[in-house]
């Protein structure tokens, strides 16, 4: 019986495929929505990618490395390469770390205010990661807050440089260490820990053979996924950076400063080549070692530590607590100053400008966020249901791809989009569409992600019972399926809100006269070092959001925060 | 309650969605400071009804995205940035004569033979101190380029990248047209144990200083003030007593630009009286006889320039900065 | 008349997860259910029932073989175009529907007319014994009262054939016993076709009209209940239905319809049931085929090893020679208690007998 069954389950395999693919042609209308879903993420996500890529191997219609070799053998070419790898890592260890103090006080320390510090330890995502730079000008720059007040001018931090963006992107990025770590943290079985406290190990035996060991996968998805989002980001380099080169900027730097596109394009695919392996190895290895037992519901903070070391957690959580709210803090406190560095008096001039200039930017910016969240959740949604419930063949395929643009840095995504849509017949830089093409395929698989986490708690039974009934694939997905995903589904449209809102490192290649976004102009506003003005429109932007933010958890009742934060961000 | 809400929120994100239709609109890419040319456009806007749409580039940044999108160009006018910026985008193809009515005369080197751009204001580099750094440093301000380069101003001096910026590109061309290629080179080689690091944008050394993260700026005049001691920054001016270059700002219309009336116009308006006293808000010195300077701005006689060719300038532009990169390695 | 369900050679092989081989669910089942009756099939877990009922459904497709439904072949036929309803194991209730529409979903992809749907689901709603809940969620909802949600929905669209999964394996042991004989009492009076799955055996034999009793994909008997708990063919039915005792043995001789069998114990007459001299046996003794008595009585001598009791029937396990032997004896109150060590006398009628196939290790 053995062989037989293996001489069929070759046979059975593509036969199971094929006889996915026969279901679905009997269905006209999914049969059509795949066939769009491919087709779009063909041109939108692939495409791009494979021009840029087309951009640094050819030139004069022949194949060539000398791109690459050029770049790579002049030494102040390949500083930023290492420069970014070397960020990418510290920010990684800094970032996980913090992230598993907060999640660990959280879910093991019980310590106070969890609350509090949970909002503290997410606030972050909701700001243009490029705040956190402007903030860390004001404060630890020569003429910085701190600087003056603490050091007498004395001492210069050199916030410029590898210093400053250590600080300024653990920051920014430890609230997804936090929610990776809090996560795994939550899923650990109690009764794993509990009994090897019966069996007689101290508490810290305990978190060195039990805890930690189980966090480990959780502690190596937030190592890739921050070494990822630290290569990504854009904003905070092109503030920051001085004279410390990062792949990212340098890739725009060539494009846009020098119109050498062969040289960005390669630095652009140089770029991608560790984020596509971190990410890769995230998704298909790390992913799948999960040690945690699902035990139904995350499980409540449980008190694991001594008197002791709850004390020193709550301490380290409030010092870092502090840091950021003096961070941002700052940041507001610059807003209202005249003249940052010569008139401390305050004014609302700089709001006023905000509206009074600003306003078209505002305008423009939320015009788009707001055309293209919503199609986004929808396209993330009608993916999640394909991939988790449908068989055909690509479907892994389709998952991936609609997965990469996490993995791209936005840089990368921007120049592709660029290249690729030039020309006719696909027409569209300067117009209103390619940005939203642009968010709409960066931020999809937000959605998709949430979708899949909530289908997959749906019971099978309830859809299977819609179809047995008579419905349609069609059917049971809109009456069915939808309503019960609903707050998947808006807890995936306010981040991606949230991501159109705060994009810069994609977008900023795509911005014209007649659209125009507003980190773009924050961003012009901190270069041109006209920071209480830059410090008013951040936070006009940050209020903006948790409005819109608000208003959605008022529609649906509950965001869950939880699924937000993920994934990188800019 | 929620449902209210909700749909409340949706008219309001729908109401948002009020897109100007019908009026004239024309596309720039502007390479003056963005808070200036908010001094600038209302006025235009005001006395042409013309409505504007711009992005705020530096200099060289606009001469790359307009070699880039020369097969569907996204504006009709490129404001602003030293006229060698803009002899590289007539080499380049990208810019269309235009001539301007004037009932002045418009020297030689203030535009193109064929008029494929038009100059507009005029202004000398020079250097901006803070006053509180050299109090502490105990140094007088830097009257010459040596001085820059002495060790107490090491780290401290802030200058744009010569690629994006033309008023850094002006100062590269300056030393190479004062001290020869080479010997140009070995001196920005030295400067820059100098520099703190390199901007993207012309003019924001100027905040920095004033600022006080850095010492000194290296850019234009009239950014030197209107960003710096106008603003209530304490800078003060210097300049090179072995000879500054300048730059003749300019405008030129964009080829294949999809406004390129509505363009003329705009020209026609910068060269006006009118605009040109506006310019008054910003130091810049206008190039219209008749209109007038504003106080503390410097002029062309108050300086010692070099005999600067702003035409071999824009043509070697390509090299000189492929050159720069290779050798100062940024 | 003709089978209302037919399965014929119906075969499925699972690929299984990344290199852990492939998984034969189904082996080759054939089956022909009566238009009208309520079939089982029984089996342990992992011997593919559900597979077979889904494969009925539509929502496995089958790697070989074919289904009928009446003359008309379905097997590739897709779920939602099936006159198939199903009742699933966790019910499947829509939560964010009430109860009238969930009943109501099938009839209004009908496109029934409103005032028809809303007959007809009140109706339904007496039929199963839950007036006046329509209103209700879901999770407003006891086990019982879901279960019968799930029912009617799947009744409401009179369909040719109903399918149950486990439906019972969720609630308490009374309302289990109570919910069946209802799904039983229904399925008669509508006297519509129905495939029954489940694990338990009670169920079964209180169910069903035809027991199919399977085992690692394949199909080991058919029968009613009492042909399959008195007369099992093979020795895993025979265990696999309520509790026996085994005693290895080997046929001597046949004489006319009765046996001689050879066992450890000496020999014993028992039906022939069609074995021949030679063969290998299992010979089968229900425990509560066996009477025990004072020692010195009985076909053979004992002594009580353990004693279980269960308020109304008392197991002994009593040894004989080697073999350790299950007795059920009811009704104690008339007996006499024993304890450990007792000496018994092992009392049973050869009638009672049952010969199995034994395999014997070549």
């Amino acid at each position: 019986m053995g062989r037989e069954a293996g001489l069929d389950s070759a046979r059975e395999v593509s036969w199971r495929q094929m006889d996915g693919l026969r279901r679905i042609l009997r269905e006209p209308v999914l049969a059509a929505a795949i066939g769009v879903i491919v087709a779009s993420l063909f041109l939108f996500v692939i495409y791009p990618l494979v021009r840029v890529f087309q951009m640094s191997v050819v030139e004069d219609g022949r194949f060539t490395l000398h791109v690459y070799r050029d770049l790579l053998s002049k030494a102040f070419e390949r500083r930023p390469l290492y420069n970014s790898l070397l960020l990418g890592v510290l920010v990684a260890l800094a970032g996980t770390a913090v992230g598993y103090l907060f999640a660990f006080a959280i879910a093991r320390a019980d310590v106070p205010w969890k609350r509090f510090f949970r909002v503290i330890a997410t606030f972050p995502i909701i700001s243009p990661p490029f705040v956190l730079s402007l903030a860390a000008i004001l404060m630890l720059g020569r003429k910085g807050f701190i600087t003056r007040m603490l050091f007498q001018g004395q001492w210069d931090p050199h916030i410029y440089g590898l210093r400053g963006l250590v600080l300024v992107e653990t920051i920014a990025f430890f609230p997804t260490a936090f929610l990776i770590m809090l996560g795994v943290l939550q899923a650990i079985d109690p009764a794993l820990e509990e009994s090897s406290l019966n069996l007689g190990a101290t508490r810290w035996q305990v978190f060195r053979t039990v805890t930690l060991p189980l966090s480990v996968p959780g502690l190596a998805s937030s190592l890739l996924v921050l070494f990822v989002e630290s290569l990504a980001d854009f904003g905070n380099p092109i503030i920051l950076s001085g004279n410390f080169p990062v792949l990212s900027v340098q890739a725009y730097l060539h494009i846009t400063g020098m119109v050498d596109f062969s040289g960005g394009a390669a630095l652009a695919v140089i770029l991608l080549f560790p984020t596509l392996t971190a990410f890769l190895l995230q998704k298909y290895w790390v992913g799948r070692k999960s040690y945690v037992t699902v035990t139904g519901k995350p499980s409540p903070a449980r008190l694991s530590v001594d008197p002791m070391t709850r004390r020193l957690l709550l301490g380290l959580c409030l010092a870092m607590t502090g840091v950021i709210l003096l961070l941002y803090g700052t940041v507001v406190f610059g807003s209202f100053v005249t003249l940052w560095g010569a008139n401390y008096t305050l004014t609302l001039t700089h709001y006023v400008s905000v509206f009074h200039i600003g306003g078209r930017y505002l305008r423009d910016t939320l015009i788009l966020a707001s055309v293209a969240t919503p199609v986004t959740g929808i396209l993330g949604m009608i993916i999640a249901f394909l991939v988790v419930r449908k068989q055909f063949v690509g479907k892994g395929l389709m998952d991936l791809t609609s997965m990469l643009t996490f993995a791209v840095p936005g840089t990368v995504v921007g120049i592709g989009y660029i290249l690729a849509f030039n020309e006719p017949p696909l027409l569209l830089t300067g117009t209103a569409a390619i940005i939203v093409l642009l968010f709409i395929f960066r931020n999809v698989p937000v959605g998709s992600r949430a979708g899949v986490a909530a289908l997959q708690q749906i019971d099978k039974a309830i859809e299977e019972a819609a179809t047995n009934l008579g419905a349609g694939s069609g059917r049971t997905f809109v009456t069915i399926t939808l309503p019960l995903i609903t707050p998947a589904f808006f807890s995936g449209l306010a981040y991606s809100f949230v991501r159109c809102m705060t994009a810069i490192s994609a977008v900023i290649f795509v911005v014209s006269g007649k659209w125009n976004l507003i980190t773009v102009a924050i961003l012009g506003l901190v270069e041109n070092a006209d920071l209480s003005q830059a410090a008013a429109f951040s936070l006009v932007l940050i209020a903006i959001v948790l409005v819109v933010l608000g208003l959605i958890q008022v529609g649906v009742g509950r965001v869950a925060t939880s699924q937000m934060g993920y994934e990188p961000s800019g | 309650m929620r449902h209210i809400v909700s749909v409340l929120a949706i008219v309001v994100m729908v109401a948002w969605v009020s897109p100007v239709l019908g009026a004239q609109v024309l596309h720039m890419y502007s390479a003056l400071d963005t808070a200036e040319t908010q001094l600038y456009i209302p006025e235009f806007e005001k006395d042409t009804g013309i409505k504007v749409e711009w992005v705020r580039l530096s200099s060289g940044e606009v001469l790359a995205r307009l070699r880039a999108e020369a097969k569907n160009p996204q504006v009709s006018i490129w404001y602003g940035g030293p006229s060698q910026d803009h002899i590289s985008g007539k080499k380049a193809g990208t810019s269309v004569p235009y001539k301007p009515p004037l009932d002045w005369g418009l020297q030689d080197n203030a535009h193109d033979p064929d008029w494929s751009w038009v100059g507009f204001y005029f202004g000398a580099i020079g250097f901006g101190s803070n006053t509180d750094f050299l109090k502490k440093a105990g140094v007088p301000a830097p009257t010459s380029w040596d001085d820059l380069l002495k060790p107490v101003f090491k780290g401290q001096i802030a200058i744009a990248f010569p690629y994006t910026s033309g008023t850094s590109y002006t100062v590269l061309a300056t030393l190479v047209q004062m001290m020869g290629e080479d010997k140009a080179f070995e001196y920005w080689k030295k400067l820059n144990a100098n520099i703190h690091h390199y901007d993207k944008s012309g003019s924001a050394p100027v905040t920095q200083a004033g600022l006080g993260e850095v010492g000194i700026a290296i850019s234009f005049s009239h950014d030197l003030i209107a960003k710096g001691n106008a603003k209530g920054y304490p800078i003060i001016s210097t300049f090179p007593k072995e000879g500054t270059g300048y730059e003749i700002g300019g405008i030129s219309l964009v080829k294949g630009g999809p406004e390129p009336e509505l363009a003329k116009k705009f020209v026609d308006w910068a060269l006006s009286v009118r605009a040109q006293n506006l310019m008054q808000q910003w130091f810049r010195i206008p190039l219209n006889p008749k209109a007038e300077v504003a106080k503390g701005a410097v002029k062309a006689d108050q300086v010692k320039l070099i005999n600067f060719d702003a035409v071999k300038a824009g043509e070697d532009r390509d090299r000189l900065i492929k050159r720069w990169r290779s050798e100062i390695g940024q | 008349m003709g089978a209302a369900v037919r399965l014929a050679g119906l075969r499925k092989v699972f690929e299984g997860r990344s290199g852990s081989g492939t998984v034969v669910a189904v082996d080759g089942v054939s089956l022909e259910v009566e238009d009208g009756s309520l079939v089982t099939l029984l089996g342990p877990s992992g011997c593919g029932k559900t597979t077979v009922l889904r494969m009925i459904a539509g929502f496995e497709t089958p790697t070989g073989g074919e289904v009928y439904i009446g003359d008309e072949r379905i097997t590739t036929v897709p779920p939602n175009k099936r006159r198939t309803s199903m009742v699933f194991q966790g019910y499947g209730l829509f939560p964010h529907m009430q109860v009238y529409d969930n009943i109501g979903y099938g009839l209004r992809i009908r496109k029934v007319p409103a005032a028809e749907i809303r007959d007809r689901v009140f109706s339904m709603l007496e039929l199963v014994g839950l007036k006046g809940t329509e209103a209700r969620l879901p999770s407003q909802l006891s086990g019982g009262q879901q279960q019968r949600v799930a029912l009617a929905r799947a009744l409401i669209t009179e369909p040719r054939v109903l399918l149950f999964d486990e439906p019972l394996s969720n609630l308490d042991a009374k309302l289990r016993v109570q919910m069946r004989q209802e799904i039983r009492r229904l399925q008669q009076r509508l006297r519509i076709t129905s495939v029954y799955v489940t694990h338990d055996q009670d169920e079964a034999m209180t169910l069903s009209d035809q027991i199919v009793v399977m085992h690692q994909g394949r199909v080991e008997q058919v029968g009613t209940a009492p042909e399959i708990y008195n007369r099992p063919r093979t020795l895993f039915v025979a265990d696999f239905i309520g509790k026996g005792n085994f005693l290895a043995g080997t046929v001597r001789a046949v004489d006319g319809d009765r046996a001689e069998v050879e066992i450890a114990e000496g020999g014993v007459r028992a039906p022939a049931e069609g074995f021949r001299a030679g063969e290998s046996v299992w010979l089968l003794l229900r425990p509560e085929a066996i009477g025990l008595g004072p020692a010195g009585t009985g076909r053979w001598q004992g002594r009580v090893a353990a004693a279980t009791y269960l308020g109304s029937e008392i197991f002994y396990e009593v040894t004989v020679g080697t073999q350790n032997l299950l007795v059920k004896v009811g009704h104690p109150h008339g007996a006499i208690a024993l304890t450990q060590g007792d000496p018994v006398g092992v009392i049973f009628d050869e009638g009672s007998l049952h010969l199995v196939r034994r395999e014997v290790a070549a």
